[in-house]
């Protein structure tokens, strides 16, 4: 059986010729996460021309989702179910068609995903999506438009804290959830002479709202 | 450069000595490798204690090769405890039946497929083909190259010997958009893709792409892009297959998040890609999106018996960012397609003489300067140029390389029988002309890889075409 005959070649080559790993230097000390953090958040999407746009109140978040939505021309939106406490995104986008995110078809007609990070990693701005009941993976991706929260709390230094924030979202059973999402910047491909072009297969725009209280 | 029926890696030298003349290709080269190298070069500069993070990337690597087999059967319990159905295939006609196989029992009509450099090496897309599915590329680039009927020039950039005319051309014909001007602009060459990939990502029943990493301790697979394309083909159609070859486990998301630090600058000099995607299981009995079913391919072909070998073992440890093509004089010479086989490049040529037979490669490990840049470039620390004496050493002796009569098949598939087909679609888009081809044995017909599914006019609806003539072009 193949299995067997793999494992048993790598077993034997090990013996062979021993592999031991020399113990690497330690991990280097992660950036801070201040009060600087939303300044640093914004500097490093600008160049994947991302906005970043900080509400201090919901209100304010309402405000700005409004204004994305019109600056983006978007007629409908789909959103996750699960949504930080206190916010009606629903009365925000009044003006826009709801339409349920039941599957992929069903998203193709979307102008609009909004969704938002369980993290945000201020080192390469990506934004942590993880996936679950209320929150279908392809409302971030299959819009032209996606909009995402990003609560205060959520700000983390770089990838290196992402070990232990799926930990943390273990199952009972101890599963990891199905799926993960780092998205850093809109869909981008630069395949035909080189030349950048925002949203190929996945949203052009991507837009993100930080939330600056303690929800 | 023009391709012909005649690649493969056996032909290294006369293909080196005719890209190296081709005047258009020197130019485009110098173009790409320019590119990358200047976006990675600025990345690593403002890359904060680099080095440190390089070794310890080194080690995630080594680590993983040192206890291969304990964490590739690790891997096997924790991702079939979430629910992933593993398989494992000890060569590419393994590899096939198995994908095939999958591909037949949820009856696949259409697949979507991420790039995948295995997928690529098994030659699978004729495969799966042969089994009635149309099958779609669908990183901008494949899907370029796979209209093109032609192989991908370059890991990162799979097209890049194509210009905005050349795409405009063949999408014109290809995708029956007759009034496409050959002065289309690229956004909105990208935008018809769009459409055009959109509507095989709705329909597909199979999603198949390959494996950045997968993770012994908790069963998930890494996918790492920029397009969107992979999460397209995870997320619509109801089953997925991931493809990786052996070497790609990690044991632990900290040494996942360890590699992720350094593969996106060192590919493409982003702090990170703009998706990445850790897929552990199927979708859960909740959700309303992700495959339904999840399978994980486990690929050998060649590659355990490399293991014993304490200097070439280090090629295992190549993640494939792809900076040391950009850094090889003799890459950005000759290009990618000179060597012959899927991988180019100083770790191509490594690669392929490991898992090619040796008369096949007997050319690879000569065709370097000796000069060291991928070495000094390589963010893992692969020696390149000692591996290649190694090799060298091996061919002046004689020896034989690692190949076993399991991977007999992949000494008969050369590059030379993709072009083949690719020429033969030219003329007459049928699979059925296949085994009148001269100088294509009959009984390989069916393994002979096309990058172009059949009846490719009538594969996309009236409304793309309609769709864009409303748009007036735009
Ligand atoms: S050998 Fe090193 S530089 Fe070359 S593709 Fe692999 S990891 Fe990158």
């Amino acid at each position: 059986m193949s299995r067997t005959r793999i494992l048993d070649t790598l077993r034997a080559g090990l013996a062979a010729a021993p592999l031991s790993v020399p113990e690497p230097p330690a991990r280097p000390a992660s950036l801070a996460v201040g009060p600087d953090a939303w300044a640093l958040l914004a500097a490093v999407l600008e160049p994947l021309d991302v906005r970043l746009r900080v509400a201090k109140n919901p209100a304010e978040a309402a405000t700005h989702v409004a204004d994305i939505a019109r600056a983006r021309g978007a007629a409908s939106y789909a959103r996750w179910q699960d949504m930080p406490a206190g916010l009606d995104m629903d009365a925000a986008l009044a003006g826009l068609t709801r339409l349920s995110p039941d599957c992929c078809q069903a998203l193709a007609q979307v102008d609009l995903g909004l969704t938002f990070a369980q993290a945000a990693l201020l080192d390469s701005g990506s934004l942590v999506l993880i996936a679950g009941a209320q929150r279908p993976r392809s409302v971030s991706l299959l819009p032209p438009t996606h909009v995402c929260l990003v609560p205060r709390a959520s700000l983390l230094p770089d990838v290196s804290a992402l070990p232990e924030l799926l930990s943390r979202q273990r199952g009972p059973s101890g599963l990891l959830p199905s799926c993960l999402n780092l998205v850093t910047g809109p869909s981008s491909t630069a395949d035909i002479e080189l030349v950048l072009v925002r949203g190929v297969h996945g949203p052009g725009a991507l837009d993100i709202v930080g939330l600056d209280w303690d929800l | 450069m023009v391709l012909t029926s005649t690649f493969t890696p056996r032909n290294f030298r006369e293909q080196s000595e005719r890209a190296s003349h081709d005047a258009t290709l020197r130019a485009v080269l110098d173009h790409a490798t320019r590119y990358f190298m200047g976006k990675r070069g600025a990345a690593l500069e403002a890359f904060a204690d680099r080095d440190t993070h390089f070794a310890r990337a080194r080690s995630a690597r080594l680590t993983a090769l040192s206890r291969l087999p304990d964490l590739l059967e690790q891997l096997e319990r924790s991702a079939s405890a979430a629910g992933t159905k593993v398989h494992w295939a000890a060569d590419a006609a393994e590899g096939r039946a198995i994908v095939t196989g999958i591909a037949k029992g949820c009856g696949a009509k259409v697949v979507v497929k991420g790039k995948s450099m295995v997928t690529e090496e098994i030659a699978l897309n004729p495969a799966l083909e042969a089994t009635g599915a149309e099958v779609w590329e669908t990183d901008l680039g494949e899907f370029i190259v796979q209209l093109a009927g032609e192989p991908p020039s370059h890991i990162i950039a799979p097209c890049i010997h194509k210009s905005r005319a050349d795409v405009a051309a063949l999408f014109r014909e290809k995708l029956g958009l007759a009034d496409l001007s050959d002065s289309a602009s690229i956004p909105e060459l990208t935008l018809l893709a769009r459409r055009a990939l959109r509507e095989k990502f709705l329909a597909a029943d199979l999603g198949v792409t390959g494996v950045n990493m997968a993770v012994a301790e908790s069963g998930s697979v890494i996918l790492v892009e920029n397009e969107g394309n992979i999460r397209m083909s995870t997320t619509c159609p109801p089953v997925h297959v991931a493809v990786m070859s052996l070497e790609k486990v990690v044991a632990t998301l900290e040494d996942a998040a360890d590699l992720l630090r350094v593969l996106p600058r060192s590919a493409t000099g982003q702090k990170m890609s703009s998706y990445v995607s850790v897929l552990t299981g199927p979708r859960r009995a909740d959700e309303l999106d992700g495959a339904r079913e999840a399978h994980l391919v486990i690929l050998d072909n060649g590659r355990s018996e490399v293991l014993a070998d304490p200097v070439l073992r280090e090629a295992l440890l190549c993640f494939r960012c792809g900076a040391c093509l950009n850094s090889c004089p003799v890459y950005q010479t000759i290009g990618g397609h000179a060597y012959g086989s899927v991988y180019s490049g100083p770790i191509g040529a490594l690669l392929s003489s490991l898992l090619l037979p040796a008369e096949d490669t007997r050319d690879l490990p000569f065709g370097c300067t000796m000069c060291g840049a991928c070495k000094k470039t390589c963010p893992l620390g692969i020696d390149h140029p000692n591996l290649m004496l190694r090799l060298r050493e091996r061919v002046c002796a004689g020896k034989p390389h690692f190949i076993g009569a399991a991977h007999a098949f992949l000494a008969s598939h050369p590059l030379a029988y993709r072009l083949a087909v690719g020429a033969a679609r030219a003329v007459d888009p049928r699979l059925d002309l296949l085994p009148r081809l001269p100088g294509l044995p009959s009984g390989l017909a069916s393994f002979v890889e096309s990058r172009q599914p059949p009846g490719l006019k009538s594969s996309f609806s009236a409304q793309l075409r309609a769709g864009r003539k409303k748009q007036g072009g735009a």
